[in-house]
């Protein structure tokens, strides 16, 4: 779909909050652009005015620290995560499954809050950032607030996100740093595929945290378990937890069977 | 064309050099269609239907005409021309009625692409759905709803094709071979089961491009990128009854065909804008989702395979009835039936068989030639088949397919009788064999299998082609010798990819003993320019073209000899040359450079002899035959290749997940010309097989509507994918017809990889699979028993029952 519209990218954060403020319905954030221009190309969605969050200066890049944790800013790409020490050492999981998300070439644009803010049932990095019990940080002309990853989600495609804001940061708690899990994907091919179901598992201390993803309209994280609990206890809450579909990349039963498989043998490796 | 010449005696035939190609572009500097601009150029969208099929109420094109920068808008009612390659059904734009989800029923020609797509938006089209057929034996039921009433009044080549009015039968290819009653009657074992794929995309990296212009007095230039130059010229003529020698078809650069490209696709279209923008050349370029369903695919399949067999594994009969899900309009796909209906039980002897393969018509996308032109899908089900009926005997699968296996004396389906230099299906088996270890794990892979918890297995799986082609194909090539004694070589035979030019430019060098660099072999193709060539099809270029540029060098050496003959006052029984000169073979000192002869020898006092030096060479099929219509008897093969496969493959077997692990592939090429092209059609075919087998197939939803038309759901291979190890084997029965004794092998890797991995798959975890692709979760379900929910088989193109 072919059409003109108009290209903004503000340089600081007020300009950006103003631009939000005066557009409205009319605008789209745009990061990474891996789903939106696809999204444009395909005639779903028509913004007239795209805005550019790249170029904001005062926006926070990649960073950790014991007070604050891990903050990711709304330009920090896949590639910049799976690139970073601090990340590797203190939170593997979420390289794990940003390594999984897409190709290369992708991941090289793709920014994590920008996966998160598409809000995609197979969004791969949301499952991660669900078991490290994430916070999105959200800013407005108006204000600003916090909002838990976990009811940051509100259907397919659907966020707490009103019109005028934007997700400034993603934050996780030092508390977290120094889990251990897995994360397990089903796809089509081993090259680049959306998730037909994935599960991730983190382990800290004695608490046990999985998520679950292209099984609910959401990604799912079930509730906290202590570390010793059985694959089968997992299993039994996963299933009740989760509502996957038959579509064209899978069936539901198909789903439900590889979701109970990964429980178990993520429960064993890890 | 045997040439008798040892290996060793060659120079340049048999080397690995690099393609002719290569810097060109992997430097960005060769030029596609998509990147040709030209004055006044004009940009084209199609308006489409929504639906599988609807009688066309109305067109509205009022508010398209009006916008600003459109030039053209066209609908179907203007266009009363008809385009088909053997059964002339199809119109430039869809006329009164749409027959598939995806169909232009009318476009734009405008200043940009977005104002044409703006335009094509504000058309209005009024429907009247109707209820499709979607399903290839639904259609053939007796009161299924047709999908061409006129049927009966369509053209079509009749000596070859049997359409039948009235009916969703656009073909029905017949062949009856011995006494089909006898042959069960004298079977141990009779074993029947039904297989199926659905249709396929052929995803060349360049998508359907073409511009046209179409000036006064129907002077017409085309610039595309098909595969058939003289095809497009040919079918374009027809339809709007223009004379041929008034139509320029250019094909620069082409990236990739597959079949796809092979017959006429956007160009009549963006002639057609052209002429009504006044003359302006318009440029029509697919868009990757309408590579899906606004061009064609390969045709689905259904089929079921009944085989009568002896204790001993001695075939007796087999029977076989084919419906092609064609799509919409037939296209290559009533070839297709025929052809993979001629050879539809692989290269095993069959003493009685009885085979009817219908062309069905359904409301789908349509279907076209696609590498390997029917056996890709067919061998799927024959692979499988030999594999369930060895297992069922308690013999080694492949001492069962060597049991079978065609061999000098055999006599094929049609009646062809198979002679030691036929090429020998048996060796291809038994090297891929030793190349896999196969019939038992090594140490290396038990091991594998204890660390993994992975199951492995192996399977050795056979396949043949011949070209489909008109017995008379036929082609030319020409080469002219310029001042410096180097040499252009013209032909129509397109480079699409498959090494074609390199193999040809060290076939002349060979024939004319010049160092590869002296050959020039004229990249693109031009109608006005190049002489004719039927089709770059069929894997049959390197035998009918490399014939015609060995008869086209020879005749450029004996014009060459008649004015050195001269020159030197000697017979040119008596010469000889090398690189540089003709010269007296028994007064070697006595001599003239062919730089002196190439445009014409001129004596010191400006007299002159000769003129420029020109080669040509025709060659054309030979003693082939059409088909008995009724039985299907006859002599259709320029030459068969056979080949086979061995694949490596663990399994998951709680999950039905699987990785490739190895492929050895043998193909007995009869002559390799380039081991390193001929590698690379290895690798490329057999990934493209692989696709084929795990994850490529179109999916609908129940009113027809194709569910996924783009790389988000229809998946192809990537790099990652690749298997572990690939391992490519040449077995050499040289062809006495053939270029040096070569034979194509163009689409021969892309053949039986389906089967292979089925079998590969079944040996490793038991899993019982009869239709592709086979996705990890169909051998979860065929491990665990677990039905697949009707509704969701039926739109991934398995049959619902009659």
């Amino acid at each position: 779909m072919l059409y003109e519209f108009q290209y903004v990218a503000p340089k600081t954060k007020s300009e950006l909050l103003a631009l939000l403020d005066r557009h409205g319905d009319s605008c789209k954030i745009m990061a990474g652009g891996t789903d939106l221009l696809v999204d444009i190309r395909a005639g779903l969605r028509k913004p007239q005015v795209l805005i550019d969050i790249k170029k904001v200066s005062d926006f926070k890049p990649l960073s950790f620290s014991e007070k604050e944790g891990l903050l990711i800013g709304p330009a920090t790409t896949c590639a910049d995560v799976i690139r970073d020490k601090t990340v590797s050492r203190e939170f593997p999981i979420l390289i794990q499954a940003a390594k999984q998300l897409a190709s290369t070439q992708v991941r090289n644009r793709a920014t994590i809050v920008g996966n998160i803010c598409n809000a995609s049932p197979c969004a791969d990095t949301a499952l991660p950032l669900l078991c490290l019990d994430a916070s999105v940080h959200i800013v407005s002309k108006s204000g600003s607030r916090i909002v838990k990853l976990k009811d940051f989600f509100t259907g397919v495609k659907k966020t707490a996100l009103r019109k005028d804001e934007v997700v400034e940061k993603i934050t996780v708690p030092s508390s977290m740093a120094g889990g251990r899990g897995g994360f397990m994907k089903l796809k089509r091919i081993k090259g680049h595929d959306l998730s037909l179901v994935s599960v991730c598992l983190v382990k800290k201390g004695s608490l046990l945290r999985v998520a679950i993803g292209s099984a609910s309209p959401t990604p799912v994280v079930l509730k906290d378990f202590p570390a010793q609990v059985t694959a089968d206890n997992v299993a039994d809450e996963a299933l009740r937890s989760v509502k996957p579909i038959d579509d064209i990349r899978c069936s539901k039963d198909y789903r439900l069977f590889m979701i109970k498989t990964y429980i178990e043998r993520l429960i064993e490796e890890c | 064309m045997l040439e008798n010449t040892r290996r060793e005696d060659l120079t340049y035939v048999g080397r690995g050099v690099d393609r002719v190609d290569t810097l060109e572009k992997i430097t960005g500097h060769a030029l596609y269609t998509g990147d040709l601009r030209m004055p006044g150029l004009l940009h084209a969208k199609t308006k489409r239907s929504p639906h599988a099929k609807a009688r066309i109420r109305r067109i509205n094109t009022q508010k398209a005409e009006r916008l600003p920068g459109v030039h053209a808008v066209i609908t179907g009612d203007e266009l009363d021309n008809r385009l088909g390659l053997y059964l002339v059904d199809k119109h430039v734009l869809a006329r009164g009625s749409v027959r598939y989800h995806g169909e232009a029923v009318a476009a734009v020609a405008a200043d940009t692409p977005a104002i044409a797509q703006h335009a094509v938006e504000l058309i209005d089209v009024e429907y009247e759905t109707e209820e499709p057929v979607l399903d290839p034996v639904a259609a053939f039921r007796r009161n299924a709803p047709l999908v061409h009433p006129d049927l009966g009044r369509y053209n079509y080549i009749k000596e070859v094709f049997t359409p039948l009015p009235g009916t969703n039968i656009a073909n029905h290819t017949k062949l009856r071979k011995g006494d089909i009653e006898k042959g069960f009657k004298d079977a141990d074992l009779i074993v029947e089961r039904e297989y199926s794929n659905p249709n396929v995309q052929h995803v060349p990296m360049e998508t359907h491009v073409a511009i046209g212009q179409w000036l006064p007095e129907n002077r017409i230039t085309i610039w595309t990128s098909a595969q058939s130059p003289f095809t497009v010229r040919n079918l374009f003529c027809h339809a709007f009854k223009v004379p041929r020698n008034q139509v320029r078809v250019f094909v620069p650069y082409v990236g990739g065909g597959f079949g796809g490209k092979a017959g006429i696709g956007l160009e009549p279209l963006a002639c057609c804008l052209s002429r009504k923008a006044g003359g302006r050349p318009v440029k029509l370029q697919a868009t990757r989702e309408e590579e899906f369903s606004l061009l064609p695919c390969r045709s689905g399949l259904v089929y079921k395979i009944k085989t009568g067999v002896q204790k001993d594994g001695k075939i007796t009969a087999q029977k076989m009835t084919l419906f092609w899900d064609a799509g919409a309009y037939a296209d290559y796909a009533v070839n297709v039936t025929r052809a993979s209906g001629y050879s539809a039980a692989g290269p095993y002897e069959i003493p009685n068989a009885w085979i009817d393969s219908y062309t069905m018509y359904t409301n789908k996308p349509f279907g076209t030639a696609y590498r390997g032109f029917g056996h890709v899908e067919v061998s799927w089900g024959v692979e499988r088949h030999m594999d369930f009926i060895a297992h069922k005997l308690k013999i080694d699968p492949l001492e069962f397919r060597k049991t079978n296996a065609l061999k000098p004396g055999s006599l094929t389906l049609t009646g062809e009788t198979v002679t030691e230099h036929t090429g020998n299906v048996t060796r291809c088996m038994e090297a891929v064999s030793r190349e896999i270890q196969y019939g038992s794990l090594t140490k290396a892979e038990k091991a594998r299998e204890k660390r993994t918890g992975m199951k492995i297995g192996k399977a050795v799986v056979a396949l043949h082609k011949a070209p489909a082609m008109p017995p008379f194909t036929a082609t030319a090539v020409i080469i002219k010798m310029n001042e410096d004694a180097t040499v252009t070589v013209n032909l129509a035979l397109t480079e699409i990819g498959q090494g074609a030019y390199t193999a040809i430019a060290q076939i002349v060098a060979e024939q004319l003993r010049f160092p590869m660099d002296r050959i020039k072999v004229s990249l693109d193709s031009d109608t006005d320019k190049e002489p004719y060539d039927w089709q770059t099809v069929a894997s049959k270029g390197l035998v009918l073209s490399g014939n015609a540029s060995i008869l086209a060098a020879q005749d450029l050496l004996k014009k060459a000899y008649e004015t050195a003959g001269q020159v030197l006052r000697a017979s040119p029984v008596d010469l000889d040359h090398d690189d540089t000169n003709v010269f007296v073979k028994h007064h070697p000192g006595k001599s003239v450079p062919f730089s002196r002869l190439a445009v014409g020898y001129a004596y010191p006092d400006g007299n002159a002899i000769g003129g420029p030096l020109i080669g040509v060479g025709q060659y054309i099929a030979q003693g082939l035959t059409n088909l008995d219509k009724e039985t299907g008897q006859g002599l259709p093969a320029l030459d068969w290749t056979y080949g086979a496969h061995g694949l490596v493959v663990e399994v998951d077997p709680a999950t039905g997940e699987f990785n490739v692990i190895r492929i050895a592939s043998a193909f007995d090429a009869g002559k390799v010309i380039n081991p390193k092209t001929t590698r690379g059609q290895i690798v490329g075919g057999v990934l493209q097989g692989l696709g084929t087998a795990m994850c490529e197939g179109y999916i609908y939803d129940e009113s027809g509507r194709l569910m996924n038309s783009s790389f988000t759901d229809n998946k192809i291979l990537t790099a990652m994918d690749v298997p572990e190890e690939m391992v490519g084997i040449a077995v050499e029965t040289p062809q006495i017809d053939g270029a040096y004794g070569a034979r194509g092998v163009g689409e021969h890797p892309m053949i039986a990889i389906c089967g292979g991995l089925g079998n590969a798959i079944h040996n490793a975890c038991g899993a019982d699979l009869v239709h592709m692709p086979i996705r990890a979760e169909d051998v979860w379900r065929a491990i665990h028993k677990i039905p697949e929910p009707p509704r969701t088989g039926f739109l991934r193109g398995k049959s619902c029952k009659p």
